[in-house]
């Protein structure tokens, strides 16, 4: 019997699975849709498949010139066209200790941030890998943990699952450094999911994200945080004992909650406001909900979005 | 320019007990605040970094919000504690005027004696009562509902407590007010005074307790057990810290004419001869007019009908002979004619057991030869001269029946077939003999005790003397020798006479003065003693200046008298030579009427009192009395626990106090008896009052606050103490509330 903690399986729950299995359609039509906003080829070349019609500007290519369209309406339009490429969707997942925290469950069962995210990152993986596109896994804490390429083997999904099981939560966060070492590495335009609760400094954050912009990556970044981050629902006189050698504080909850939840609400809109800022979908998920409502959710969101 | 402070808040505290309490329980949501810093929960964050920032901005606003919370909890519990206390405010305090709520006892004395029915005319109130009536109620009504108690005492004897205990519904204690009837009976101020403290003493030490009298001010109320009240007033002013106040409803002027006694002039009515009733009629105040009075005998009006009388405060009796009485009880009833105001005095009854004979009962200590030699005869002869030649006099006319026995067969009489017992000469009496003698004195009968020559002084003294039948010990017989001069009576009869004696005023040649003693019997007669001295012993010749020796003494023993003879009644035994004079039966006579009883005394009786029936009353079926409209009143046997009363220890039937004067009728089965109940005149007819000065000299000369016949102007009652409590109270609430919505505005009750 596996160890319920490290088995993969654990992230495969069938009802996710179920959900995001009849997605896997959308799926490919998003991340194909997705593939076209991003690797869009400037030139559109033959044996791609026609997409829309543009107007004719002067100084066109008038090979591309729907003479159907003109013959009918005596108006020049130019034919645009998609092209099939292979899509590499890198999945940057935070494994630092503040992603560790979970109140969800308890003991063995516990859900914590980090599984989260992990789930999320299999979902997408295998959802990816099923229509032969290629997943790759980046791990990160204070720095660049683990690293895999993107591939479309059929054994590679496994692979993620199994290094996302293994890494320790135990340091402190450094995303923003990361992101940056990340856009380096990255030779090929890709999908890049940030899975991280993005509790680090907002300057490094932003320039990480940039950076990744700025190298053609398409970028969605999932904040995952507790239920209890979320509401604070802590009544007690409590000793906070900070994650990442944050220190600690001895409080009455209640009285601290308005602003604690007003400065959450600040950083979350101000992460927010960054990712819009540099075209990078940011959605916040709540580790207390079910995924595949949340990640359903996001994927039909998207796809209406990108028609 | 002075400046003067006063106090803004200025209270007492009823129970600083539950105020220190309250103190000390402020330490608790300190302690409480202290132990949760030390009591938390654990637990690993990681957005510690928003929690630090929120921490930073709001660090002040956070102490601030704790502290106020620990305040409002701390006042909460101290003024809790302090409404709890119930501060009281005190006079001058203005703050303690807003905030307060009044508290404390008010006890109302009310007189309600029958010179409370005084008519003085007022609007709305016709009596001094109903005026009374009104005040009470209209302090009441002023009293502060659920903090002020009343308790309400009635002045008329006895005082009443009409309430148990004090009550603080107001509408029932006006109620009681309403119910507060005239009495026919007098006033017992004192009385009143005593239960006024008695119910202040049970109420607790700190509350506020203010005492109303509301009375006539009669003289008679307040200065009869002067002293008494005087040292009550004291008490009152002790207890009452909150002030006593007196309404005095007397008017000024205010004047009362009454038949305050009447009564037979002698002790004993017969049919045989005329009787004098004296009828006290007095007049109180500036009487205007003189009034008239009637006499009436069972309700039929006496000669000579209606007459002018006179009314003065000191004693005018008016005397009037009746003739033709025929023997039984009668009621006679004298009724004034008066403009006064208080009519209920104007009418007084007496019940009078008319004798038609009166039985004697001769003891012989000496049989002589023939009828004549015994030592009874010659007394015998002299109370029934029957057998003897007709006497004008109409004293001897036959009226007494007599019955001469021998000492040795004394044994075989009841005594209280008779109405007299004569001893003449007894020699030994025996231990049963003289108790017996006392219990039929005691009961109402009359012994005479006469001399002879088997009389000892041992004797007499271990038996009579024991048993209160003789005034004093026998100490010595004088015997007078044949050389010596014999005594005489000392007897004047132009010097005023003893009552019994009155005949003989200025009567010569009676044989009083004349009469020699050769022999009597000296008793040690004590100075101060109560015995009545009717005639005396000239003291021996040459020897002036020794006290005289008693010869004929009267003394009363329970309800009966006693009579000694120190010389003989048999001229046989040449002791004196008195007895053939004139005199002698007159005298007997005299003694004989003016001691002997009717025992119509029990018949007789005062507003508020019971009606004792003697036991030797005999009775053939269940008692019933009424009234003249022929209301029962209910008899109940009860044994009588008065030590000092002939009938210690047995049943009597007696009724319940009878409230209201009039004549009623007592059934026995076989038997029927009047039975006159009157309003005690007396004590109560005399509606002089006292002003103000009076008063208060009365009560002890302490601070009273003395107010006229009218109802309060409302600041009287704003000096009342106020209870803080209930607005403390409402702070409190208002504080709970605040801490309740402060807790839930810093998010200490949030809840998902």
């Amino acid at each position: 019997m596996s160890d319920p903690a490290t088995d993969f399986r654990r992230y495969l729950e069938p009802r996710t699975l179920a959900r995001i299995g009849s997605l896997d359609l959308r799926a490919r039509l998003i991340v194909e849709g997705l593939m076209a906003g991003m690797h869009r080829s400037p030139y559109h070349g033959i044996s791609v498949e026609f997409a829309q019609h543009r107007q004719y500007v002067p100084g066109d290519d008038i090979r591309h010139v729907d003479w159907k369209v003109f013959a009918k309406t005596d108006k020049v339009y130019l034919k645009q066209y998609q092209e099939e490429t292979n899509l590499h969707l890198i999945c940057v997942v935070d494994a630092s200790e503040s992603m560790g925290y979970g109140s969800v469950g308890d003991g063995q069962a516990s859900w914590s941030k980090y599984d989260h995210a992990t789930a999320i990152a299999a979902a997408l993986s295998y959802l990816v890998i099923r229509q032969q596109d290629s997943v790759g896994l980046a791990i990160f804490d204070n720095e660049l943990r683990r690293y895999f390429k993107p591939s479309n083997s059929p054994g590679q999904w496994k692979t993620i699952t199994h290094e996302l099981l293994q890494v320790p939560r135990l340091k402190k966060t450094g995303t923003g450094r990361v992101l940056d070492q990340l856009a380096e590495k990255l030779t090929h335009r890709s999908l890049v999911v940030v899975l991280s609760d993005f509790f680090d400094d907002m300057d490094s954050v932003q320039q990480g994200l940039r950076h990744l912009r700025y190298r053609k990556h398409e970028v969605i970044a999932f904040q995952v945080l507790d239920p209890m981050e979320v509401e604070f629902p802590f009544q007690d006189v409590t000793l906070f004992k900070g994650l990442e050698e944050m220190g600690q504080l001895l409080t009455e909850p209640q009285s601290l909650r308005q602003g604690y939840l007003a400065e959450l609400s600040a950083f979350t809109t101000q992460l927010k406001k960054m990712c819009r800022g540099v075209h990078i979908d940011f959605t916040q998920l709540n580790s207390g909900q079910p995924l595949d409502v949340a990640l359903s959710g996001f994927l039909a969101v998207r796809a209406a979005s990108i028609r | 320019m002075v400046m003067t402070f006063q106090p803004a808040l200025a209270f007492a505290l009823v129970s600083p007990l539950l105020f220190w309490a309250g103190a000390g329980l402020v330490s608790v949501p300190i302690v409480i605040h202290i132990l949760n810093r030390r009591r938390f929960k654990v637990v690993p964050w990681a957005a510690m970094e928003f929690l630090l920032r929120a921490m930073k901005k709001n660090r002040r606003r956070l102490r601030f919000e704790q502290l106020l919370l620990l305040a409002t909890r701390c006042l909460v519990l101290l003024l809790a504690g302090l409404a709890l206390s119930r501060p009281l405010g005190c006079q001058d305090s203005s703050l303690a005027d807003l905030a307060g709520r009044r508290t404390g006892l008010h006890v109302f004395v009310i007189g309600n004696g029958y010179s409370m029915a005084y008519q003085a005319d007022r609007a709305g109130a016709k009596t001094h009562l109903d005026q009374a009536k009104i005040i009470a109620k209209a302090l009441i009504q002023r009293l502060s509902s659920g903090g002020e108690s009343v308790a309400i005492v009635t002045a008329s004897s006895p005082p009443v407590q009409i309430v148990s205990s004090p009550i603080y519904d107001l509408k029932a204690a006006e109620d009681a007010v309403n119910r507060i009837e005239q009495s026919y009976g007098a006033t017992d101020e004192a009385g009143a005074l005593a239960l006024a403290r008695d119910i202040a003493r049970r109420e607790p030490v700190n509350s506020n307790k203010t005492l109303y009298l509301i009375d006539d001010s009669t003289r008679v109320a307040w200065q009869t057990q002067g002293e008494v009240i005087g040292q009550l007033g004291r008490e009152l002013a002790g207890l009452y810290k909150s002030g006593i106040t007196h309404f005095n409803l007397g008017k000024p002027g205010q004047w009362n004419q009454a038949v305050v006694d009447l009564a037979p002039a002698d002790s004993l009515v017969t049919s045989r001869f005329p009787a004098n009733m004296v009828a006290d009629v007095r007049g109180y105040g500036p009487c205007p007019t003189e009034p008239r009075m009637v006499l009436k005998l069972d309700g039929v009006a006496l000669a000579p009908g209606v007459m002018n009388v006179r009314a003065t405060a000191a004693a005018s009796p008016q005397t009037i002979t009746v003739n033709g009485l025929t023997p039984g009880i009668h009621v006679f009833t004298a009724s004034l004619f008066s403009d006064n105001r208080l009519p209920i005095d104007d009418v007084r009854y007496r019940a009078v057991n008319v004798v038609g004979q009166i039985k004697v009962l001769i003891v012989e200590g000496e049989r002589g030869v023939g009828g004549q030699g015994s030592s009874g005869a010659f007394l015998d002869a002299a109370l029934n001269p029957s057998g003897y030649a007709a006497s004008n006099d109409s004293k001897s006319a036959g009226y007494v029946a007599t019955e001469r026995i021998s000492d040795l067969e004394w044994g075989d009489k009841v005594l209280s077939d008779y109405r007299c017992v004569c001893l003449c000469g007894v020699g030994q009496i025996q231990e049963t003999q003289a108790a017996q003698l006392e219990q039929f004195v005691r009961e109402g009968g009359t012994v005479m005790v006469f001399m002879g020559d088997p009389v000892t002084a041992e004797n007499y003294n271990a038996t009579l003397y024991k048993h209160h039948l003789l005034p004093g010990p026998l100490t010595k017989r004088i015997v007078v020798s044949g050389d010596q001069t014999p005594r005489r009576f000392d007897f004047d009869p132009h010097r005023p006479l003893n009552r019994l004696l009155a005949d003989f005023q200025n009567q010569e040649q009676t044989g009083m003065d004349s009469a020699e003693v050769y022999s009597y019997w000296q008793m040690d007669l004590p100075a101060d003693s109560p015995a009545e001295r009717v005639l005396n012993f000239l003291p021996a010749a040459g020897t002036p200046n020794q006290p005289e020796d008693p010869a004929i003494t009267v003394h009363s023993l329970g309800a009966g008298q006693v009579v000694f003879y120190a010389t003989s009644a048999d001229p046989n035994a040449e002791w004196t030579t008195f007895m053939p004079h004139p005199a002698y039966p007159a005298l007997m006579h005299m003694l004989l009427l003016g001691t002997t009883r009717g025992n119509d005394s029990w018949m007789n009786v005062l507003v508020n009192h019971s009606l004792r029936v003697p036991p030797s009353i005999r009775w053939t079926a269940a008692p019933v009395l009424k009234d003249g409209n022929q209301t029962e009143y209910p008899m109940e046997l009860e044994t009588v626990t008065d030590a000092t009363s002939v009938y210690f220890g047995q049943s009597q039937y007696a009724s319940k106090p009878l409230a209201k004067p009039g004549v009623y009728s007592l059934s026995t089965g076989a038997d029927n008896y009047k039975i006159a109940v009157n309003v005690p005149a007396a004590q109560e007819a005399d509606v002089r009052t006292l002003d103000d000065t009076e008063v208060r000299k009365s009560l002890g000369d302490v601070e009273i606050d003395m107010q006229g016949d009218s109802v309060p102007a409302p600041a009287l009652e704003a000096e009342q103490g106020k209870d803080l409590g209930w607005g403390v109270m409402v702070v409190v609430l208002a504080l709970l509330a605040m801490e309740c919505f402060m807790a839930m505005r810093f998010g200490h009750h949030w809840r998902k």
